[in-house]
Formats: structure tokens, sequence, C-alpha cells
């Protein structure tokens, strides 16, 4: 696992449908220790996909640097892994053959990869859908699959884009609470977007609350871990850190 | 990529969003004009490239001449005598193989196994029974149309939840009052997808005939010029039949289609 | 599962068996002119002496031969063509109406030009081949690739795809039904461009034995070539296409279009 460091970021980009220029990310600063878990949160449009899809290399940035492990961002890579809102599971393979693709690539032999994919699996209580294909899976169940496709390649940095919002309110607590769990034997180093408020809180050692392309505020989430939304939504901790980050969000 | 590239790209995308049949026509302007290119500098004989002047010269005279009008009316006219007969035959034969499971094991292989043999291949026997005329290219564009109809009408009448006719029974229908009420509307979207292919495999089918054996028409058109080797009405008559069938297909059976099928929120298969 | 397959076989079979049967009887039965329509028994007899004197097998080999190399070459160039147009959103948008434009001049309008260029013979009528399956592949292959979600492709990147397994691992499966309904069609069309050129543009095939026949009123060989037609037509789609169609997107449950 190593540190993310974002210095002086910016993206200036050309709208072809609007026909103008367009800021998404104005001289953005972050500093991610290796190891932690930060939950980025902001209205629609604060740029926080967009600084996301940089992180990853799927976008070229504009100005300023992005360092992982003191090493420039340079294009996708295994290093940073992804997980998408919309999953992006390859249809066309079964589950096991999805969660092996990152050491496939590596040219990890076929037994190794998945024994490591079947180990991964576990982790989520997937294993019996390993010869699977995606489509026979619930939303949650893909997701997981999601998930643990990125942890298999072990990359330095977990970047999850809103992975939770296309799955129905029940699965996605479990699922919050699975990631928590998986994170805390893991320790990767993980940036989380996020639009729901809770969600950031109860994920993330830290809340990045971002507006209009800038970083407004930081806060620590200093609250016990493990954590588990039984006992969360009682405690008064909880609901004050979750107060104070949707006013920021909506005074954004 | 230059900014003003962009910036000339961003205005061609806003304007396709507005007026669609710009973002249908403007590929096709640097085709043409490397066509032109091509046959200006004479890189196949012009004997067997002629230029977009020539056809576009062509088209001019054989409208003046009357031709052209003459023999679109009669390709269009046996597609449309034919389409009809395909449809009005096909439709019904569709409802009743969709419907009864008797039906559809006696026939459905038959139906594959005919389409299978193709429109083309019945033409020397139908030759034989009723020579030249426009009997044969009718029969012809009937077999052809008359497949994709019944198959797709099939398949629609079959992707009818079960549930959709038990609701209508439990209301009071009647069997023909179903059929209105429950099956046609149901495979409606099925059956303009069937429409749809079935005027395009008709439509092809009708060229060849024409080509083969015909003595009016575009196909024959094309024959008759490849005989004569004059290869501008070879390529007009082709140009015609694309921009005929695009422009049928495009602007009218594809919206129908969609209309029907999204109308209704109904998948079409 | 065989005994399964075997009963569906025999269903299928039982109305051609009925079939068969009421041509044996009807015909001599109602005296028809054989000039008019054959005896079950002479097309049989027409069947037997084309493989024996080998005429059958000439024209049935050609014709297939015409189509297998029409085909392989206009995939050849098909499906990379369709390929890289379809991984740009801009250029695949923008050279879908030409492409369309062209699918629609399914192989047999291209007999009077392609006769004119190539002269009678195997050239014109692979010619016509090609452009049948050509356009309409490469629009098919060209659609299928454009429908790969964004994030699929950019979680193969993610994941460390570099170009090649970018292609093999990505586009050409996410492709792969749409190029198959494509070569499907594509192979529709060419069959029956097959046909119909070789009836006015070559001596040699299944098109040409037909239309010769129909000179001399044997109507036992057109029937004969009719039947062969259908049963390698049926052969074809249905024991190979259809299944890998149907294996591909049903099983990846992708929903196919065009």
């Amino acid at each position: 696992m190593k540190n993310l460091t974002i210095r002086n970021l910016s993206k200036t980009y050309f709208d072809l449908h609007a026909g103008a220029n367009v800021t998404a990310v104005r001289d953005l600063s972050l500093e991610v220790p290796a190891g932690e878990f930060v939950s980025i949160v902001g209205p629609s449009g604060c740029g926080k996909t967009t600084l996301l899809n940089m992180i990853a290399g799927f976008i070229p940035l504009t100005s300023g640097e992005i360092l992982v492990g003191g090493r420039p961002v340079k294009g996708p890579g295994p290093d940073r892994g992804v997980v998408f809102q919309s999953f992006a599971l390859f249809p066309w393979r079964t589950v096991l053959d999805n969660v092996a693709f990152g050491p496939k690539m590596r040219g990890v032999g076929r037994a190794e990869r998945e024994k490591i994919a079947h180990e991964y699996l576990a982790l989520v209580k997937l294993s019996e859908a390993a010869g699977r294909y995606p489509n026979e899976l619930s939303g949650g169940m893909q997701q997981r699959v999601g998930v643990v496709r990125a942890l298999a390649n072990e990359p330095d940095v977990l970047l999850m884009d809103e992975p939770f919002a296309s799955v129905d309110a029940q699965t996605r607590m479990t699922l919050q609470e699975e990631l928590t769990r998986i994170w805390e034997q893991k320790r990767p180093t993980v940036i989380f977007i996020t639009h729901d408020v809770a969600e950031a809180v109860f994920l993330g050692n830290r809340v990045v609350a971002l507006s209009k392309g800038r970083v407004l505020e930081e806060i620590i989430v200093d609250l016990p871990r493990p954590r588990v939304w039984d006992d969360l939504n009682e405690d008064d901790r909880f609901k004050v850190l979750s107060g104070r980050v949707l006013q920021l969000v909506r005074s954004a | 990529m230059t900014p003003l590239l962009l910036r000339a790209w961003s205005h061609y995308l806003r304007l396709t969003t507005h007026w669609p049949s710009i973002g249908t026509i403007v590929p096709f302007i640097p085709l043409i004009v490397a066509w032109w290119i091509v046959s200006e500098l004479q890189v196949f004989p012009r004997a067997f490239l002629p230029g977009p002047a020539e056809v576009v010269r062509s088209f001019g005279s054989l409208v003046y001449t009357g031709i052209l009008p003459e023999y679109l009316q009669d390709s269009i006219g046996r597609l449309a005598v034919g389409s009809f007969w395909g449809i009005a035959l096909g439709i019904p034969l569709g409802i009743l193989v969709g419907l009864s499971q008797r039906a559809h094991r006696a026939l459905w292989p038959v139906l594959l196994f005919f389409q299978a043999i193709g429109d083309i291949a019945w033409l020397p026997i139908l030759v034989i029974w009723f020579g030249y005329g426009l009997t044969t290219m009718t029969v012809v564009i009937v077999y052809t149309v008359i497949f994709p109809v019944v198959l797709n009408t099939v398949l629609g009448v079959r992707s009818i939840p079960i549930a959709m006719h038990r609701a209508a029974l439990s209301l009071g229908a009647s069997r023909t009052r179903m059929l209105w009420e429950v099956v046609l509307p149901g495979a409606l979207p099925n059956i303009m997808t069937g429409l749809r292919n079935g005027l395009g495999y008709g439509w092809r089918a009708l060229i060849a005939t024409e080509i083969i054996v015909g003595t009016s028409g575009i196909g024959f058109l094309m024959f008759d010029a490849r005989r004569a080797g004059s290869v501008v009405e070879i390529l007009l008559g082709m140009i015609i039949l694309g921009v005929l069938w695009y422009i049928v297909d495009s602007w009218i059976l594809a919206p129908i289609e969609r209309a029907t099928g999204q109308r209704w929120g109904l998948v079409t298969k | 599962m065989t005994r399964h397959w075997l009963s569906s076989a025999l269903w299928f079979c039982a109305p051609f068996a009925v079939l068969l049967v009421l041509w044996a009887v009807l015909v001599p039965y109602f005296d028809v002119n054989p000039r008019l329509f054959p005896h079950l028994d002479s097309v049989a007899e027409a069947g037997l002496d084309g493989i024996k004197d080998g005429t059958l097998v000439r024209h049935v080999g050609a014709s297939l031969l015409r189509v297998t190399v029409g085909t392989v070459l206009a995939l050849v160039f098909a499906i990379p063509l369709g390929i890289a147009m379809g991984v740009s959103p801009a250029v695949s948008g923008f050279l879908t109406p030409p492409f369309r434009f062209f699918s629609v001049l399914a192989g047999i309008a291209w007999i009077p030009v392609a006769s004119l260029w190539f002269g009678y013979g195997f050239g014109a009528i692979t010619f016509v081949i090609f452009n049948a399956v050509f356009f309409i592949v490469t629009y098919n292959t060209l659609l299928g690739v454009s429908t790969i979600p964004l994030q699929v492709r950019n979680a193969a990147a993610s994941l460390g795809a570099g170009r090649w397994a970018m292609l093999t691992e990505v586009l050409l499966p996410g492709a792969l039904p749409n190029i198959v309904t494509g070569i499907r069609t594509g192979l529709g069309f060419a069959w029956r461009g097959l046909i119909a050129a070789e009836m006015i543009a070559t001596n040699v095939g299944l098109g040409y034995m037909l239309f010769v026949a129909r000179d001399f009123y044997k109507t036992e060989v057109i029937v004969l070539g009719m039947i062969i037609i259908g049963v390698l037509w049926l052969l074809l789609d249905r024991l190979l296409l259809a299944p890998i169609e149907r294996a591909t997107s049903e099983r990846w449950g992708m929903v196919q279009r065009a």
C-alpha cells in the first residue's frame, strides 16, 4: 500500500456539447497517507468523479501533479485499482475469470491465478458463484465481485467511484459493513467517492468535502472500529459528524 | 486535438442534435468527394468508374425522358402489390401458427425450410409456370415478404405473457375479442419488425427478379445498362436503390417500429 | 440430453416426411405434367445421376467454394475495420450512415457492376458475396464495439490490460454477439446473392444449374436444386449460426441489435 499525493491539481477541458471550456478541478491539493480510507463527498458537478478519473489515469490532467508512492501517475494501471458504479464486470467471462483478470494481465499462470481468485471470492462469501456469469448475479453480488476483482490485483491505491449507488438500500448497508471488514483486514489506501454523507462518515478515517473543483474542508472521523450500522445509528458522535458534513455539502 | 478542430466538431454535434438529418447526410460528403477525385484522376478507366458528374447528368436525362419515373413507378408498384399480399397473408398465418401449438409443430419446420430455399431459387420454376410477366415477379415478392412477416408475428404472439391472456379471459373476453384486444396489440412491435425486414428483403428480391427476368424497373435498368456496357446507369441505379431504401427504412419504417415498441414499453427482439 | 435432441430432431423432420408422402402420392394421382412439376422418383433419380457423373458435386462445390472464399475474405477485412472504427465514438457515429447505406445494397445489386468489372465467373460472384458480407459485418462489428460500456474498457485498463489484451479480452468478446448476428445476416444475403449471380454470370454452380434446366423444362433438376439449396442453408443456419448466436448473447446476457 502506498501513499497518494495530489498537488495543485487542475483540470480544464472543452465541453463538446456546451461549446465552451469547463474547469472541473481547481488547484486541488490532498495528502493521503498509506493505508488510510478517505471519503470524498460533494454535490453533483463538484469535480469528484473527474478527480477520481485523473487519479485512475483515465483522463489526463491539465496542471499539477498526482503521485502514488512518490511516482507520478501516467495512464491507467494495476497499481490503482478501480471499482465502478456500474460494476463494469466482463459479461463474457465467469465470475472467477473476472477476478483472475488482473493477475492474468500480469502473466500469472492459470492454476496460481485461479487460486488467488478463489481466495478473494471467499473473502466476500461468493465461492459458489465462481462458475457463474455476471448477468446471473444480483446487483449486490456483482459489486462484491467488482470489489475483489480490483483487490485481487493488490493495487497500491483503491479508487471507488460511488460503488454502492446502483444497489438497493439494504444491500448497500451490508456491502458497506463488508467493505470496512475487508479494509481492516487488508488496509489498502482507499479513495471513496460518494454523495451519501452517512456512507462517507461510516466508512472513512477522513471525509473531504469538495465544492466547485476545490477542497472545502477536511473532517477527521475519529469513530472507533469495527463500525457496525446498528451501533452507529444510535451513536451521538456519528450524528454530529454526519451533520457537519451534510452542512458542508449543502452549503457548497 | 487542436482547439479549432474541437470547436468545429462541437458545432457539428450540436447541429446534429437539433437536426438529425444533417448527421445522416454530412458523412456522405467526404465519400462523394473521394469518388470525384478518384474518377478525375482516372485511377480506373473512365469506362469502369465514371464520376459523380456523369451520374448526375444521366439522372437528369433519364428523368427528362420519363424513363426513370416510369421504371421507378413499376418497381415500387410491384413491391407494393407483392408486399401487400405478403403482409395480408403473413400476419394471419403468423397468428395462427403462434397461437396453436399443433399448427406450430406441423408448420414451423416447413416454414423454415421454404425460407431457406429463398426467393431467387424459385425463379426458374416460376418462369416455367407463369412466364416472364408480372405474376412471376409478384409471386417472388410475396414469397420473400411472407417469411419475415410470419416468423416475426409468431415470435410476437408467443412472447405475449400468458398472464395477459388469462387477464383478458377473466375479464370476459371472447376468442375474437382476444385477437383484437390482446394478441394483435401484443404482437404488434414484433409484427412491425417483421414488416420492416420483409420489405427490406422484398426490395432486394424485386431488384434481383428485375435483373434476371425483368422487362422494366430499376433492376432492369441496371441489367440493361450492363448489357450495353454503360456503367453510368448501373451506378445510378445502385445509388437510387440505396437512397430510396435508406429513406423509406430510416424515416418511415424505423420510427414506426420504434414508436410502437417504445410507446408501449415493449421490447422487440 | 441426447434423447431430447433426438426427439426434437424427429419432430422437426416429421412434417417433411408427410410432405414427401403427399408428393409421392398426389402428383402421380393428379397426373401432373412432368414439365410443370416433377415426380418424386424422377427428382431422386436426377440426384443420383448428378452424383454419379459428378455434375452435381461440381455445381455444389463451386457454389460452396465461392461462398466460403467471399465470406472469409470479407470477414478478414470487416472485423478489424469494424473494431478500429468502433473504438472511437466520434468515428463510429460519423461512419454509421455510409455503412448502413452500403449494407442496403446487399449482394444482388452489385451483380451488374461486378460482372462488368470482373467479367463472368468466379471473380464477379465472389465480389458479390464479399460485398454482401463485408458491409453488414463491418457495420455490426462497429455497432458491437460501440456498445461496450466505457467503464468496462476502463476497468480492463486499470487491471493492467495492454493494447493486445484489450483487443482480445474486451473488444472482440464484447462485440461478438453483434458480429455473429452480422455474419448470420450477411451470409443470408450472400447465399441469395450467390444463387442470383450464378443465374446470369457464370456457367457452373447451383444457380446456373437451376437456370439452365429451365430452358429444357427439366423440372426434376430444378426441384432437386431447390431442395439442395434449402437443405444446405437450413443446415448452415440452424446447426451452426443460430446456436453460436444463442450461445454468445444469451449466455452472456447481452442484448443484440440490428
